[in-house]
């Protein structure tokens, strides 16, 4: 993993080009794959609509009806697809912030989830929700300063005099995870009965309360902070020797973490809000992406990006459909996929 | 050496003597406890009745039952539609209905009640409903010798039965068997009157987001039967299940019903966003329904049985 990144921070003009070339065949091919998904994955539901027909709609960009009916394409264009396009642009995020840590705190653990960052951004939900319930423009904005707020508390408990080591980092992201969860916990207590059930489900990572109104606002931040992050790509890989080493190497360390926290907060804060704790995203794609493309954050950023959406529409699509017509909240599918895939990449690196 | 093995013999003296008194107060302690527990024992099992409750479980009720805590609103309801309101000990936080329930104590809300204080409140018997999920809080109580009787109703006859068996339990037979026959009488009414028309096709919106609603296993299901309604989701499995929002979508309900109000406030009072479009949306078929009345089932299901045949069924009625 290093030795990728030094040879990135060594790499002449040439090598340059390479990479550029790689990232952009690497982003096509995510890309066509990420849409590929998305027209998949909206021909399965609860309910069988016509394929043809469907496939059809779908290319005239719901200009044309093509034979559905009504419902049918209600179903299609009003239901399922806002709803995957809402999980494409989660998984994003969840995965791209991920990939953000990771290479800044020089920590494969790093994850939103496991460091307390989502619960964090749970705990502005919750509290827009429960003071400002009918204002929802409030959720992100209250998702993202508790997202940031965890982040700086998570930082700052693993900063010790040795530094912000692996373990510390980890350790301190426990704490601030379980302290919050208890948060949660309590505020649900003081919650009146008839929220409880829909609020446990949303805690659990649910995205069939996908709105009309944030699902625009977590589209464009989580292309904009894949965007943004990869922008800092070449820092980060720089940050990767140590922070001391990079600084000697010109980078601005101070401006690169503030870039990377709040980038990421507003990730997690957008997805948070959005459809809960999803978790397990931000660690599984990054890895995978690290494994197969290597460690050039240049490169691995946003492919991590694209592999995430593309995990939580599959993901998602399990769940709306393992048990129609009920479902499941699509946290549990990650969390069932991605743990096990996790332990497979632990023992095989 | 000497003083050592001085010391230990005077240590392997002393040892019976505390253990000694130790022991004689261990057993005073003891046959206190036990004499209080079998007075206790004997005064509650002297003429002890055994019901089978709703959980499948034979609960041993004493004779005389005069101190009762529910942990539910339809129970409270229930003790006091039977006439037992002076019997009820505890309660919890959402017993808002009737109004003389907020007078009795208080033991936290239906999901967390304090153990301690309904131990304290020295209750005979303690109503629960399953919904409140209190496996291992009835076998403390058990253990403390409170009968912990559990409802379950999954029908109107259901409800029926709760409101007989706590008539019952609280020796109120007579007033509760009463009550059931005029609950009864008034639910053949509205039989009757929807009788002849076709059953509206009705989706019932428990929440919105996310979508919530009602399966095979509620007693609504039943109720909308009743009332000359058909639930789109009586199949699905459960009894409050989580609902696909384009099934709900594509089951083209004619009618939805919002359980809003009451103690629910102003949540729930908009149609979800998937059900916008559905016929029952686009044709102003959507109906609120006081909360209360239909997510307790107790003496004011029939209350929201009538509301939901009015709703559906309009011209079934004369004004």
């Amino acid at each position: 993993m290093i030795t990728t990144a030094s040879e990135a921070v060594a790499s002449p003009a040439r090598r340059k080009r390479v990479t550029l070339r790689k990232t952009i065949v690497t982003c096509a091919v995510m890309a066509a794959a990420l849409l590929l998904a998305i027209v998949l994955m909206s021909l399965l539901g609860s309910e069988q609509l016509p394929v043809r027909a469907s496939l059809c709609a779908l290319a005239s960009f719901g200009t044309s009806t093509c034979g559905l009916t009504q419902d049918q394409f209600d179903i299609l264009f009003q239901i399922r697809l806002p709803r995957i396009l809402l999980a494409a642009a989660v998984g994003g995020s969840l995965a791209t912030a991920g990939a953000g840590y990771q290479a800044l705190l020089r920590n494969p653990l790093a994850e939103p989830y496991l460091l307390g960052i989502s619960n964090g951004a749970a705990v502005g939900t919750m509290i827009a929700l429960v003071f400002f319930g009918a204002m929802e423009w409030t959720r992100p904005i209250l998702a993202f300063t508790g997202a940031l707020a965890a982040t700086l508390a998570v930082y700052r408990l693993a900063r010790g005099r040795a530094g912000a080591t692996p373990e510390r980092l980890i350790l301190a992201g426990v704490i601030v995870t379980t302290f919050l969860s208890s948060v949660i916990v309590f505020v649900t207590v003081l919650m009146d009965a008839t929220r409880i059930r829909s609020f446990t489900f949303w805690l659990l990572g649910d995205l069939s309360g996908t709105s009309k109104a944030l699902l625009p606002v977590a589209i464009t931040i989580a292309i904009a902070g894949a965007l943004a992050l990869t922008l800092n790509a070449r820092s980060l890989n720089l940050l990767m020797l140590g922070e001391r080493d990079a600084f000697d190497l010109g980078v601005e360390v101070g401006r690169v973490r503030i870039v990377v926290f709040v980038v990421a907060s507003l990730l997690v804060g957008s997805s948070v809000a959005a459809s809960g704790s999803v978790g397990y995203v931000g660690l599984v794609i990054p890895h995978l992406a690290r494994l197969s493309l290597g460690s050039d954050n240049r490169i691995s950023i946003p492919a991590a990006a694209l592999g995430g959406a593309l995990f939580v529409i599959v993901a998602d699509t399990v769940a709306r459909t393992v048990i129609a017509p009920r479902e499941l909240p699509v946290g549990a599918i990650t969390a069932l996929i991605g743990a096990p895939l996790f332990i497979y990449l632990l023992r095989r690196v | 050496m000497a003083a050592r093995s001085d010391s230990a013999t005077r240590f392997v003296f002393t040892v019976p003597d505390h253990f000694l008194r130790g022991f004689v107060w261990l057993a005073v302690a003891c046959l206190a406890l036990f004499s209080a527990c079998t007075t206790r024992g004997t005064a509650n099992n002297g003429a002890a009745r055994e019901i089978r409750d709703d959980a499948g479980r034979r609960v041993s009720i004493p004779a005389n039952v005069d101190r009762v805590v529910s942990l539910a609103p339809n129970l409270t309801e229930i003790v006091f539609a039977v006439g037992a309101g002076d019997r009820l000990v505890g309660r919890t936080s959402y017993c808002d209905f009737p109004p003389e329930a907020k007078a009795v104590a208080e033991v936290g809300d239906t999901l967390h009640p304090s153990l301690e204080r309904i131990i304290a409140l020295k209750p005979q018997v303690v109503l629960v409903s399953t919904a409140s999920q209190l496996e291992v809080f009835t076998q403390q109580l058990q253990g403390q010798n409170i009968a912990v009787y559990v409802t379950d109703p999954h029908d109107l006859e259901g409800v029926f039965r709760s409101i007989g068996q706590i008539g019952e339990i609280v020796g109120e037979k007579d007033k509760a068997g009463l009550l059931v026959q005029k609950l009864r009488e008034r639910t053949a009414a509205v039989e009757a009157a929807v009788k002849q028309k076709q059953p509206v096709r009705v989706f019932y919106q428990v929440s919105g987001e996310p979508l919530y609603t009602i399966g095979r296993e509620s007693f609504i299901t039943d109720l909308m039967r009743r009332a000359g309604g058909a639930s789109v989701t009586a199949d699905v499995p459960g009894a409050w299940p989580k609902y696909s929002n384009e099934s709900a979508l594509a089951a083209r309900p004619e009618a939805i019903i919002l359980p809003t109000g009451g103690s629910m406030g102003s949540a729930n009072a908009n149609v979800a966003d998937a059900l916008r479009q559905s016929p029952a949306a686009l044709q102003g078929r959507v109906y609120k329904i006081n909360d209360d009345h239909l997510a307790r089932p107790g003496p004011r299901s029939v209350d929201g049985l009538e509301e939901m045949a009015r709703a559906l069924h309009p011209d079934a009625f004369p004004k």
